[in-house]
């Protein structure tokens, strides 16, 4: 849960800008609602979210005792089973669930336990994961039932289930995930497959209203639901993991996925195994085999296609959120378009996985999918498209991504160009008749004037009605932009992908009901382990501050502590040492720097190509250009406009040598641009190697701390390096004498204010395209967390000189 | 002018209180706690065959070489002789095995005609290790034979008993004997307590009563041996005044520790000072005997492995406690331990150095953070105790893991480097030993002399505003007489 290092500084430094940050995020939130169309009817935070996921159950064993060193005790809360050791996992009342993840049902436990609850951390033995309302309510959406869940986790739990737990469990799920919206046949409808619940959403006047009725007195139509699931993806797999995949004809994903598991791995081999566990496979096959021959029976009514905004806040108001299904298969409002899957697109396993979640019952469920980066999130969107067969949209959050997404698609799919159409400042292909259209989310939430060819490709964005939006990078977007994009966008499914579901503000459970539920998240040490994704060796390289750097970090003020913390020589030389070492092996080499100023100067000093915001994008595809194919550009250094998105499968070192506080996303997408798996790398050897350069004894060493958060609970390890051997004797790394290094801090004592600021990318709080003179320091929350990548070219060039039109509102 | 030389600067030798370290515990072994004891008590010592038996045991191989060579030599052997019979390349081992046989009293330089000094071994040692080794002498004290025990016990059953008597001191050491009576039903003698209080492991508290010690603590870090050996040696410290004899005790301690493991033996013969001896040994669980009264006892593994340091037996594993005792913690990459164990001693131990969170039936989860590992590192244990601690526990399937076959530490090498680093970080301190000037008169006689020492590099520190300045001790001299001559000529 918590770092490794709880100490005072933390905490000290948190609240020294704590204050500044709110007050910058909420000054940003002002600005996206100035502009935004949302009534200013006191819409809150919580808005569109229902009471019961507000409920926290980790406050649950507040009273509870605690032990004489301040441990929680639950030993009086529960029962230990006399066969506790063949059973996987322990439930505290809090909602923390402990997996050993050497049980002889971990696979079963694991995919049981990824359903309905978050992982907090995945190491190598025990895994931690945590019951959250959301979690729960994304089990019952991908069809568990509450009994079902209670019953399982009694049975693999080695101790008695708490009773708070049980009732949390109930709350949580008993009213959730039982109504569902529906498009079948070009007509909305509420389905479920309990009519009392449909009566008493009916007996709600609101709902009533929306209601339509195409003849007096109509009762409930009857329907089945045919449990006839998307079983294939693109190519065959090998016929062992089809013939699984196949038996998994079921509404309830996890019947299938335990089809799966009970396909490979024999119970009855494994005698370990408590009876009543394998047992329960076993109801839930059966049940399976059931339903397979009497479909689910289920009930409907339809409703006013315009009063479907209404309906769903209702709803989610009276505690029964509508699932958004799409029977994409019945839909012949919409035409198909012609795509399909190459033949040498295979899926992975857990790729395959994720959109078995997402197409379980042979409808399409909106949610997120959360795979690491360099797993191949885009053949999972690409997929997803292929399947659903309608127009598709994608969004992601730069031009350069834009790019990327369509040779994704003229790589995975049949798709060519006339079918896809791009949508940017830069590229604006023609969109009538197209299948497939990319843009990015700033180019849709746009509100000032647009050129007129714009104007007419928003207008027909907005007319059609599309059947799958693909949203990249999902958890870079504030809510706020998002519920405009959904307000100006029609789609009848969504799909969230990310590599990081998180965000230093905590709003990401908002996704839950503005997207739909986490359908599915990988493990990244299995994927590493499998080969899937490059095995990174992380490593925290300790850089002494010099005697006069630390003394001028000592006595200046903070914009320029961290400028001197960035440009310390020891530093300078270490990063040296580290790209000449791995240009020795042949590696490319990826430098991060948040700060402009180092990152210029590292880059001349040591004649290296770099790019940062106002590099061009003809500069910057040509330098990536070289990067991948030029054998004598090895390095590149970049701002974090490379942090997520760019796409360099042939970088496998990456160097950081100043970063934006203790952000643990953006670690995370860092680590994301090296974790492509290599070709013809060995999975047991490290192949990829990720550096962060810390000044010892400055701010940086908790900030890193702080950032290295989320990989930690990952299972990744930092190994800390305090000295790079051979570092002292190659002569010739730079700075080497003090009077170089006094000239150094020269430099770094006479520059600008601004310089000591992180750049600031357009969208961002304090972003000023002239360059103004004072500005306050960066890092409001909501940077930190989202919004920061969202660029619009176009705007911004126009504007340039002038102040930013966000800020004319601000100011005005 | 001649203000100015009476007002010259006073050079003071600067003295560094060195930061006091906190008292550790000092774990000595059979070879240190002899060093210690003086040559009277060392003669006495060595009238016992058992004692030059284990003393000799536990000598560095090569003194055992020389010890056997001259054993039945009976005269003096030259100095130069016994050097020659090793290989210069083992100067230094051998120089170490001639000291220690030295310190121990076990042989002394005399003076041969001819003006060589010689080593001859000291005679007591001499007769007695004959004795012990060739035989003669009284018969050992447990050696009389005994009809067959109609219930014979097993080694299964004398690890598990003495296991549990042993843990029954620890457990009241982390104070969960008094509150557990049930548990452990006989509890410890108040002479044991006196023991524990002795040695400082635990301290009489007017408030809590007694409490256990940061020794106490880093006590129970060590591994099973040691902490027997080491509470050994406390009790007999205290024993002349329980009105035993040391060297008694101690013979009768390294007859055990020479005995066979399974087999019984007979107390008939004993002294009762020896019985009452008896008596304590069986409640630590070195010894085990059905009745006090029975002339029967078995010697258990702790016994055994008292003295011994490279035990042929492994460390005590007592099968009943399977996991438990082999390894039950788990540590993982972000520094979650997770400690199978339900044993109040177990969670306390862990409690000094982790950060515990959740208590379940039959686990306890930690984490280790930098506040609690400090913690530990300041009450004086050792960051090599920690981790070696959770080495020697850790669970077996941490074991089988990738990089625990790679670097043959179970734990994970982050988290070890981590807590080296936690240590490490609390000495940053370089101390550089100088010379302080201050008092000058004047800011030009500070600046003159600051510059000179500057120039010559000798400068540790300098501060204007109070016109002190610091220089190398090896630059002194130079200074000084850079400002002698200064002043001279100024005045």
């Amino acid at each position: 849960m918590g770092p490794p290092k709880k100490s005072k500084k933390d905490r000290f430094t948190g609240d020294k800008f704590g204050k500044k940050r709110r007050a910058e995020d909420e000054a940003f939130t002002q600005l996206v609602e100035d502009g935004d169309s949302m009534p200013s009817d006191g819409v809150t935070e919580l808005d569109g979210v229902p009471v019961a996921a507000s409920k926290n159950v980790e406050t649950n064993d507040d009273g509870i005792m605690t032990d004489e060193y301040g441990a929680k005790d639950y030993r009086a809360q529960m029962e230990l089973k006399p066969d506790h050791t063949n059973r996987p996992l322990w439930v505290a009342p809090n909602g923390h669930v402990f997996l050993e993840s050497f049980s002889p049902v971990y696979k079963h436990a694991h995919d049981f336990l990824i359903a309905i609850s978050e992982p907090v951390c995945r190491p190598e033995h025990i895994h931690e994961y945590k019951l959250t309302a959301y979690s729960l309510y994304a089990a019952v959406s991908v069809g568990l039932q509450t009994h079902d869940i209670i019953e399982y986790l009694k049975r693999l739990s080695k101790t008695s289930i708490p009773e708070g737990i049980i009732e949390f469990i109930k709350l949580c799920t008993l009213s959730y995930g039982k109504v569902k919206l529906v498009l079948k046949h070009n007509r909305y409808f509420i389905e479920s497959p309990h009519p009392d619940i449909l009566q008493k959403l009916l007996k709600d006047p609101v709902i009533q209203q929306c209601r339509l009725k195409r003849e007096e007195g109509e009762g409930f139509i009857q329907g089945t639901l045919e449990g006839k699931a998307i079983t294939q993806f693109g190519t065959k797999l090998p016929p062992g993991e089809t013939a699984a995949t196949t038996s998994a004809t079921d509404n309830d994903p996890n019947a299938a996925t335990a089809a799966g598991t009970a396909a490979t791995t024999n119970p009855d081999g494994t005698p370990a195994v408590p009876e009543d566990i394998t047992n329960f496979y076993d109801k839930i096959d059966n049940e399976e085999e059931d339903e397979d021959e009497a479909n689910l029976k289920t009930v409907s009514f339809e409703v006013n296609q315009e009063k479907i905004e209404v309906i769903q806040k209702r709803c989610i108001e009276i505690e029964h959120p509508l699932l958004a299904e799409y029977d994409f298969r019945n839909d012949t409002h919409n035409p198909d378009i012609n795509i399909d899957l190459k033949p040498a697109a295979v899926l992975r396993p857990y790729q395959e996985k994720s959109l078995r979640k997402m197409f379980g019952n042979g409808r399409a469920r909106s949610g997120v999918i959360v795979l690491p980066c360099g797993a191949g999130k885009s053949l999972v969107g690409v997929t997803a498209c292929c399947t659903v067969r309608k127009r598709a949209l994608v969004l992601c959050n730069s031009g350069v991504s834009v790019e990327q997404w369509k040779q994704q698609f003229k790589m995975w799919s049949t798709a060519d160009d006339s079918m896809i159409c791009r949508f940017t400042s830069e590229a604006k292909d023609k969109p009538m008749g197209c299948g497939i259209l990319v843009t990015t989310y700033s180019m849709i939430t746009h509100t000032q004037k647009r050129s007129w060819e714009a104007e007419q490709t928003m207008r027909w964005l907005q007319e059609q009605e599309w059947g799958i939006m693909v949203l990249d990078e999902v958890h870079t977007i504030p809510a706020k932009m998002f519920r405009r994009v959904l307000t100006i966008v029609q789609s009848h499914c969504k799909l969230g992908l990310t590599a990081t579901l998180l965000r230093e503000d905590d709003k990401i459970a908002d996704l839950n009901f503005l997207i739909g539920p986490k359908l599915y998240e990988a493990n990244w040490l299995e994927l590493q382990k499998k080969g899937y994704i490059a095995r990174v060796q992380c490593a925290e390289v300790w850089c002494p501050m010099s005697p006069e750097f630390y003394r001028e970090y000592l006595t200046t003020k903070t914009s320029k502590k961290m400028l001197l913390y960035v440009m310390n020589p020891s530093k300078f030389r270490s990063c040296q040492f580290l790209i000449k070492y791995h240009e020795k092996r042949g590696d490319k080499t990826i430098v991060f720097s948040d700060n402009v100023f180092a990152l210029k100067h590292y880059a001349i000093k040591m004649n290296k190509p770099f790019i940062y915001g106002p590099t061009s994008q003809n500069e910057r595809i040509q330098i990536l250009q070289n990067f991948k194919f030029n054998q004598k550009v090895n390095t590149i250094f970049v701002s974090k406009v490379a942090d997520t998105s760019f796409d360099l499968p042939e970088a496998n070192v990456l160097i950081q040598i100043s970063s934006h506080g203790g952000s643990r996303r953006q670690e995370a997408q860092r680590l994301g641009r090296i974790l492509r798996a290599k070709k013809g790398a060995i999975a047991e050897e490290y192949n990829a190697f990720f550096y962060t350069l810390v000044s010892q004894d400055t701010m940086e060493m908790s900030y890193s701390r702080k950032r290295q958060r989320f990989l930690v609970n990952q299972g990744y390890s930092y190994k800390v390096i305090t000295h790079l051997s051979g570092m002292d004797t190659d002569p010739d790394l730079m700075y080497k004498t003090r009077e170089e290094q006094s000239q150094l801090l020269q430099q770094v004592l006479s520059a600008s204010d601004l310089d000591c600021e992180d750049e600031k990318v357009p969208g961002e709080p304090g972003y000023r395209p002239s360059g103004g003179a004072a500005s306050k320091r960066a890092g409001g929350l909501s940077s930190m967390s989202g919004g920061d990548d969202a660029i619009y070219y176009e705007q911004r060039r126009r504007n340039a000189g002038s102040v930013h039109p966000l800020f004319k509102k601000f100011r005005g | 002018m001649s203000d100015a030389k009476a007002g010259r600067s006073g050079p003071t030798t600067s003295t560094y209180a060195l930061i006091p370290k906190p008292a550790n515990l000092q774990c000595m072994d059979l070879q240190e706690y002899l060093r210690t004891r003086t040559a009277e008590t060392l003669e006495k010592l060595y009238n016992y065959p058992t004692i030059c038996l284990a003393v000799y045991r536990e000598l560095p191989e090569i003194a055992r070489q020389f010890v056997i060579r001259i054993l039945f030599v009976e005269q003096p052997v030259p100095q130069a002789v016994v050097a020659s019979w090793g290989s210069q390349h083992y100067a230094k081992e051998q120089a170490a095995s001639t000291a220690c046989l030295t310190e121990l009293n076990v042989w002394r330089v005399t003076a041969i005609p001819g003006g060589l000094s010689a080593w001859e071994l000291c005679p007591t040692f001499k007769k007695n290790l004959k004795i012990a080794l060739l035989g003669g002498g009284k018969p050992w004290s447990m050696s009389h034979t005994l009809e067959k025990d109609s219930k014979p016990r097993d080694i299964a059953f004398l690890d598990t008993y003495a296991m549990a008597r042993w843990r029954c001191v620890l457990h009241y050491m982390v104070g969960t004997g008094s509150s557990n009576k049930a548990q452990d039903s006989e509890g410890i003698s108040p002479d044991a307590v006196r023991i524990l209080l002795h040695a400082n492991l635990m301290k009489r508290d007017e408030r809590d009563g007694i409490t256990i010690t940061r020794q106490g603590f880093q006590f129970l870090l060590l591994d099973t041996q040691s902490q027997v050996w080491h509470f050994m040696l406390q009790y007999l410290d205290t024993c002349e005044e329980r009105g035993l004899s040391l060297p008694d005790c101690l013979s009768m301690l390294f007859q055990l520790s020479f005995s066979t493991l399974g087999r019984d033996y007979s107390s008939e013969g004993m002294s009762p000072k020896m019985l009452t001896f008896l008596q304590h040994l069986r409640e630590f669980g070195l010894v085990f005997q059905r009745k006090r009264k029975e002339g029967r006892f078995y010697p258990t593994r702790l016994a055994l492995n008292v003295t011994n340091k490279h035990a042929a037996v492994p460390a005590v594993i007592a099968e009943d406690d399977k996991a438990q005792e082999s390894g039950y913690i788990v540590v993982e990459t972000n520094y979650r331990v997770y400690a199978y164990t339900d044993s109040p001693l177990q969670v306390a131990v862990l409690g000094l150095f982790t950060e515990l969170l959740y208590r379940f039936p039959n686990l306890v989860v930690g984490v280790l953070t930098r506040d609690s590992v400090r913690q530990a590192l300041r009450g004086g244990i050792t960051a090599d105790q920690i981790v070696s601690y959770l080495e020697q526990y850790s669970h077996p399937n941490m074991k089988l893991t990738e990089s625990a076959i790679k670097s043959k530490s179970p734990l994970p090498p982050t988290v070890v480097d981590q807590i080296k680093l936690w240590e490490l970080e609390r000495n940053r301190f370089t101390y550089t030993e100088g010379v302080v000037y201050n008092q000058f008169l004047s800011q030009a006689d500070f600046v003159t002399l600051r510059d000179y020492a500057q120039s010559i590099n000798v400068l540790v520190h300098m501060n204007e505003r109070t016109r002190t300045m610091v220089v190398t001790k090896n630059g002194h001299d130079d200074v000084k007489r850079f400002w002698k001559r200064y002043s001279k000529s100024g005045g």
